[in-house]
């Protein structure tokens, strides 16, 4: 089926390149380096432990969001410029296939960051609280969020031609979405901090990890941040497609 | 017919690119697209393939409309890009595998190897791509578009960048396959692969064809003369022939120039009547490159 | 007997009562299925019973846990935000002699001594009622294990490194 087959070759890309796994050791450095922190420091109280998960689960996240959006931005944009796109246009392989299976390639690296995540999350938060509602979370709300800068990527990359425009506003939407990680609580209460909140996928998940992990809320409350992430998703999604449906060559 | 373009117009961005393209290729015809850089020869063929929406005109490739009917054109059509495009952490063998299955095929071990052996990489078939130098990305890619055993070949300088062995293999390969029917649009800045391969040239200056046909008709109606290396055993009679012109020799290859409105064919047994001990004959393509520059420093102007 | 010795049995005696401010009484006590020796990520649990002793219905009602950790050079209040969901009761009226019952939850976040009281105060009265004091230890429990964070942070960039030198070596 040619959506497996390109999405196999788009996985293959993230693995099995040098530079694929550059990006992946990156990812698992910052986490050791992050849990590696915390071996030293062997009076953490019980709220610590939940709030490491959390930051982890937060970071896993938004580390995720970041390689998938290059992966987006890569597999449109950086084809283009290295010419590998349109031999996969001029294949009898319809537009909407080539789309589905670069999303499955984005939805490959997304699984594999999270396998990548899990074992750190085991190492820090096992004996601590909630750490399966914590990965369940993760899944969850993390999911959409990651795929969608994926998307968000791809269709950026397909709409202003070049790589680095499309990661360059690609990583400027993706701070934007993380900037409630830098505001203070007393920012995000003002009434644009609480409208921006109400709307930003990456609030929505941070929130909900807050309340499963540390407030012991369960996942199955989420429903409002779900659907935020949901949106998000389906609003990227939708842009990946246009954008790439015009795509000449 | 395998291509007709007629009175193509194109704009990208709101830019006119072409504005009255003509092109038709037939089967068993290699067809030379030059140009100078910028002229519009890639946004031909991008039309061609169906890549970009033309403002007016007609494009029709193997009898179809590639807007309206894209997979069934390139279902029976090879393409070889000038950048390529490759994966470098794959094997030519994996490669070609790949673009198999996209294309409906199950890659089969034995098609996949005739053709990695038609272009000669059978002894580098087990390496990644990312080794490969730059000629054998480009016979890479030329299996690539072999593929499906296309009755029409569009390629984008497809000896760019191999040595002279290498062009010389590529020219064999691509004469097999014209004399076998398939059509092929060469698009290259080379006059010799130009001089070698091609029956039909069309030449693209800023959105227009200023001038498409037979090379030798081309050559014959334009001021410039037709150019003839000959090989000697011994150096020619001191008699003249009106309609030839030496211009230089190493001893063994002699440059001559044949009037314009001479037909070649027809002078060839006037110099072996002559005394003339030629044992090779072959075309310099200064007589095309001089066609070549009149004609765009001409629309240039 | 000597008048100190009925002063001593008076306050003796008037200790044991249930505090009295104004018109409110609390009674604290912690729940019997408290474990014996608590450690940190246990459940604790109390049960106030806050009764109205005035002739009068007392108006307004709150009553509220407070949590305080008394180890020696560590004393400080403690912010209940992640001990306890359950952080203050209201009632609208009591009536003389009504009592209002309430349990209060805790989870044990951090190791140390604590000291949990109950307060109460009406809409009226211009006093506080407090409960007897409850202290409670929480022992400590190991939270990052070097033993499981090491071989992680260690092992997956060295395996992600190692597969990157292969395949630049096979590439």
């Amino acid at each position: 089926m040619p959506i497996l087959l390109i999405a196999g070759k788009e996985a293959g890309e993230l693995l099995l390149s040098v530079r694929g796994l550059a990006w992946l050791l990156v990812f698992s450095v910052v986490l050791s380096a992050f849990s590696l922190l915390l071996v030293s420091d062997t009076e953490l109280s019980l709220l610590d432990n939940a709030q490491v998960v959390y930051d982890m689960t937060g970071i896993a996240t938004a580390l995720g969001g970041l390689l998938a959006l290059i992966v987006g931005v890569d597999t449109i944009a950086g084809e283009r410029e290295r010419g590998s796109l349109v031999p996969l246009l001029l294949t009898t392989v319809s537009r909407d296939g080539i789309l589905l299976g670069k999303l499955g390639g984005i939805a490959v690296a997304w699984v594999v960051i999270y396998v990548l995540a899990a074992p750190y999350l085991w190492a820090v938060g096992s004996t601590g609280q909630n750490l399966s509602d914590g990965l369940l979370g993760l899944a969850l709300l993390g999911t959409p969020v990651v795929l969608g800068f994926g998307f968000l990527g791809m269709g950026l990359g397909a709409w202003l031609g070049t790589a680095r425009t499309g990661l360059l506003i690609g990583l400027i939407v993706l701070v934007l979405a993380a900037s409630p990680l830098l505001l203070g609580p007393s920012l995000r209460q003002t009434a644009v901090g609480r409208a921006f909140d109400a709307v930003n996928p990456f609030s929505a998940a941070i929130n909900a990890y807050d309340a499963v992990i540390i407030d012991s809320v369960s996942v199955a409350a989420q429903a409002t941040n779900l659907a935020v992430t949901a949106a998000w998703f389906a609003l990227a999604l939708w842009f990946a497609r246009a954008s790439f449906c015009r795509i000449a060559r | 017919m395998l291509i007709e373009i007629n009175s193509l117009r194109l704009s990208l961005s709101g830019v006119p690119i072409l504005h009255d393209v003509q092109l038709s290729l037939r089967e068993g015809e290699i067809y030379g697209l030059l140009g100078p850089n910028g002229a519009g020869k890639s946004t031909t063929i991008a039309a061609a393939l169906g890549l970009l929406v033309p403002e007016s005109g007609t494009v029709r490739v193997l009898g179809r409309d590639p807007l309206r009917e894209p997979r069934a054109v390139h279902a029976r059509l090879g393409v070889l890009t000038e950048q390529g495009g490759f994966y470098d952490w794959m094997t030519a063998e994996r490669y070609l595998g790949f673009f198999a299955r996209l294309y409906g095929g199950s890659p089969i071990a034995s098609a996949l190897g005739d053709r990695l052996a038609r272009v000669g990489l059978t002894p580098r078939r087990g390496q990644t791509i990312g080794s490969y130098s730059r000629g054998m990305r480009q016979r890479l890619g030329l299996a690539r578009a072999l593929l499906t055993d296309p009755p029409l070949l569009i390629l984008d300088e497809p000896t760019s960048g191999l040595d002279p062995r290498g062009r010389r293999d590529i020219h064999d390969i691509l004469l097999a396959l014209a004399d076998g029917g398939v059509g092929i649009l060469l698009s290259t800045h080379l006059l010799d692969d130009v001089d070698r391969l091609c029956q039909r040239i069309g030449i693209i200056v800023e959105g227009r064809t200023v001038a498409e046909g037979n090379v030798v008709d081309l050559l014959g109606a334009s001021s410039s003369p037709q150019r003839f290396r000959l090989r000697l055993t011994a150096p020619p009679p001191q008699a003249e022939i009106g309609n030839i012109t030496v211009l230089a020799s190493d001893g063994e290859w002699w440059t001559v120039d044949i009037d314009p409105a001479w037909n070649p064919e027809a002078v060839w047994p006037d110099l072996f009547c002559g005394g003339w001990p030629i044992t090779e004959i072959r075309r310099d393509s200064g007589g095309l490159e001089d066609l070549y520059l009149a004609l765009t420093e001409r629309t240039a102007a | 007997m000597r008048r100190w010795h009925i002063v001593v049995v008076l306050a003796l005696i008037l200790q044991t009562l249930p505090a009295r401010a104004g018109d409110l009484s609390i009674e604290l006590a912690p729940d019997a299925k408290n474990p014996p020796a608590p450690q940190m990520g246990d459940n604790l649990s109390f049960h106030s019973i806050i009764r109205s002793n005035g002739p009068a219905t007392v108006e307004g009602v709150i009553a509220w846990l407070s949590l305080v950790q008394i180890d020696p050079g560590r004393e400080q209040p403690v912010d209940l935000e992640d001990w306890s969901a359950h952080k203050a009761v209201t009632a609208a009226a009591l009536d003389a002699g009504e009592t209002l019952e309430a349990d209060w939850p805790l989870r044990l976040i951090q190791a140390g001594t604590y000291r949990v009281v109950v307060s109460a105060a009406n809409r009226d009265g211009v006093d506080l009622a407090t409960s007897p004091f409850e202290d409670f230890v929480v022992r400590e429990k190991p939270v990052v294990e070097s033993q499981r964070v090491l071989p992680v942070a260690l092992a997956i960039p060295i395996l992600i490194g190692i597969a990157m030198s292969w395949r630049r070596w096979n590439a």
